[in-house]
């Protein structure tokens, strides 16, 4: 295998760069390591945990950026591109693992690495240059202040090769603004302030240039195995329609279902939806379709809108852009919401926090908390499509209410008071996705127990959503969520995309994903073996943010979602009470064996996962 | 017989050819009923939508019958349809 390592798929090293001395290191892979957390976000929490002391600050130089891959990226296995970029949050003040696809993370492979550790702080504005072997730590200073493309634009120029991939933050980031995201070539690695903490390192860009290939142990199983799942992506329903619409196809159907969630989730059916939804974007803005490396289900879309005051071009909208700034802010025009995309691209702002908190600053608009004069002079109401946009300009800038808007929905709650944080849609200061989770429990106590709060990448509704499992009933559904938690953390960990959901899951690990790591890895997991990795991995995280001092009290649900029923539509009367997450609450630790009242791992769990490590931290 | 209106979106509308179809449904005169018309009518470019060719079974999702009431295809095959009654396919739905 690669560079002497035992497992396939692996590169074998890890690339450290230190920006203060700007140093570069290479070290091995350890072999056990690999074997316990495998990559992507199990492998990056595991040397988070060794290696960042408890407590310090998010945006400090002892917070590190690791940017990580795993086995299969790289290889022909379609849906296996993505990459992780993971850190202490200075949003959610836990271990975050932003994922993103596209082509960097298989580059970071080509050039010979699993993954990169990016740790201290620059004393001026810096890239980092990754040249197969050759890597150094570049001046920066005519890249800082521009947006990401533009950076792009010119590192592609300085560097000599239009094939170079590259993350790059924009002004958010540069400004540690705490949902500042980072832009990998066009794909975002949007959640949880990632672009803040590579902003506080002085780094403005990472560029990867690789050439060489990836090694597994029988290159015919994975041909076969690249094959059987290509044909899957090709003809399982449930993930078709993503080609031609991308992950837009659902919101007319999602509205139909009174489960779009609209007007800062005050009702989940919106009433101007006929003219945002897939179709719609498809014939007005659509130009053509876009893949990530190696994948068959071409889900990207990119978009122009050529003339007058929406002018945008733009890979997307996405589903979330057409909740956040559709449903959610009440505007019914695909070309504006085109428009809201390019503006958080430009800033380089994650776009679903972005859009919960102009959602919640027009709701304290209209319930007077607000007036003209908070808002330079915006009629901030839902629907007021040109002062939504003003208002990303404005977050971007941090001009104005968009600087208390920058700072996210829980502690702008906070310094505005006026209980305004009611109808905060929150959970461990992370804005909430497009996917309800008042008719599904399971979802609910998912969302409320994920190490990140409002992410639908740390549980999915699909299952309860679909009719696969009753939504009506609480029983079992402890269970579900933790074993829905399982084929997520395992697929983030391998870096497979979570449009396979079908494929990869939807209830638990599939022999699908297990084989797909066999295939590459040489092992032959089965799947009680490949449970025990994914629960070390949901694991560690939870120690992580117990070390941090999350406890049960911070597994919770918006007080909307627990205080406000669904108003009206097919799910009128929904909500989860909060006695209900509570319950629900016990019996998923119950499951997980974890301590009831402190929500944290058990010693007997530690030891049986093999994290005795973590003892002394968390219990 | 029962008339019955469906209407659907993406990739079954364009199969089905528009956002709205009606459909007679002869014999039984249930949801089950229901989807045996319409790959009758529609072959397997709607069987393939509905039915995983991989597995041969009908994949879960969720129906809305007369505006109001949800219902599921893994529990509500066997439900009564009535004359002039709509039903929306609301597809398995998962997330960007």
């Amino acid at each position: 295998m690669a560079n002497g390592f035992k497992y396939g798929g692996y590169m074998g090293q890890l690339l450290r760069v230190n920006l203060i001395n700007r140093t570069v290191s290479k070290e091995p892979l350890r072999e056990d390591w690999a074997r316990d957390f495998v990559g992507g976000a199990g492998l990056a929490a595991r040397i988070l945990y060794e290696e960042l002391p408890p407590k310090i600050d998010p945006l400090g130089p002892e917070n590190k950026l690791v940017m990580m891959t795993g086995p299969v990226n790289g290889t022909i296995i379609p849906a296996a591109s993505r990459t992780a970029i993971c850190a202490k949050s200075p949003y959610t003040k836990s271990f975050f693992h932003s994922i993103f696809g596209g082509f960097l993370g298989p580059e970071l492979k080509f050039a010979g690495y699993d993954g990169l550790i990016v740790e201290g702080r620059a004393s001026s504005p810096v890239y980092i240059w990754i040249d197969d072997d050759h890597v150094e730590v570049r001046d920066a200073a005519h890249l800082w202040g521009k947006d990401p493309f533009k950076a792009q634009e010119i590192l592609r120029k300085e560097i000599g090769d239009e094939e170079i991939h590259i993350a790059t933050i924009g002004l958010a980031g540069e400004e540690k603004a705490p949902y500042a995201m980072i832009l990998c070539d066009i794909r975002a690695a949007g959640r949880g302030g990632m672009g803040a903490v590579m902003g506080s390192k002085n780094l403005k860009a990472i560029a990867v240039r690789g050439t060489g290939g990836v090694t597994v142990p029988n290159i015919l199983r994975v041909y076969n195995t690249a094959l059987k799942l290509n044909q899957l992506v090709a003809t399982v329903p449930a993930v078709q329609g993503l080609s031609k619409y991308g992950t837009p196809r659902n919101v007319a159907a999602m509205n139909e279902g009174g489960i779009l969630p609209t007007r800062n989730w005050q009702t989940e059916v919106f009433k101007g939806m006929k003219d945002i939804t897939g179709e719609v974007m498809r014939e007005k803005v659509v130009k053509g379709d876009r893949a990530c490396f190696a994948c068959s289900i071409n889900c990207t879309k990119y978009s122009v809108v050529p003339k007058g005051k929406y002018k945008a071009v733009i890979n997307g909208v996405d589903y979330e852009t057409i909740y956040g700034f559709g449903s959610i802010c009440e505007v019914d025009n695909i070309e504006a919401l085109c428009k809201a995309d390019e503006l958080c691209d430009h800033y380089g702002l994650d776009l679903i926090s972005t859009a919960l908190c102009i959602a919640w600053a027009m709701e304290c608009y209209e319930k007077g908390i607000f007036t003209k004069e908070d808002t330079d002079g915006i009629e901030l109401k839902f629907g007021n499509v040109d002062g939504m946009l003003q208002m990303i300009e404005k977050i971007g800038k941090r001009e104005g209410l968009g600087a208390l808007l920058a700072k996210g929905t829980r502690e702008a709650a906070q310094i505005v008071g006026k209980d305004s944080y009611r109808f905060t849609v929150e959970n461990k200061g992370l804005e909430w996705p497009g996917h309800t989770c008042r008719p599904f429990p399971a979802a609910a106590v998912g969302y409320a127990t994920g190490p990140r709060g409002g992410s639908h990448h740390d549980i999915r509704p699909t299952a309860e959503k679909s009719g696969l499992v009753d939504r009506r009933t609480l029983e079992g559904k402890g269970a579900l969520a933790a074993e829905v938690n399982h084929w997520l953390i395992l697929c983030d960990s391998m870096l497979l995309c979570h449009l396979g959901e079908p494929i990869w899951g939807p209830l638990r690990i599939s022999d699908n994903t297990i084989e797909a790591l066999n295939a590459v890895t040489g092992w032959e997991l089965d799947y009680e073996g490949a449970r025990k990795i994914a629960e070390r991995q949901w694991n560690i995280i939870r120690c992580f943010s117990a070390r941090e001092g999350f406890t049960r009290e911070d597994d919770r649900l918006p007080v909307r979602f627990m205080e406000e029923p669904v108003p009206e539509g097919p799910m009128k009367g929904s909500c989860i009470p909060k006695e209900t997450l509570e319950r629900l609450k016990d019996d998923y630790y119950a499951y997980r064996g974890w301590d009831l009242k402190t929500g944290n791992p058990t010693k007997e769990k530690l030891i049986e996962l093999g994290l005795d490590f973590a003892i002394k931290d968390v219990c | 017989m029962a008339r019955v209106k469906v209407k659907s979106f993406s990739v079954i509308r364009d199969v089905l050819g528009a956002s709205v179809v009606e459909i007679d449904v002869v014999h039984p005169e249930t949801v089950g009923g229901l989807f045996e018309a319409l790959v009758q009518k529609y072959g397997p470019a709607f069987k393939n939508r509905i039915w995983d060719p991989n597995t041969g079974e009908m994949v879960p999702f969720l129906m809305k019958l007369n505006e109001e009431t949800i219902i599921s295809s893994t529990s509500d095959l066997d439900k009564e349809i009535q004359d002039g009654d709509e039903i929306v396919i609301i597809f398995p739905i998962g997330g960007g």
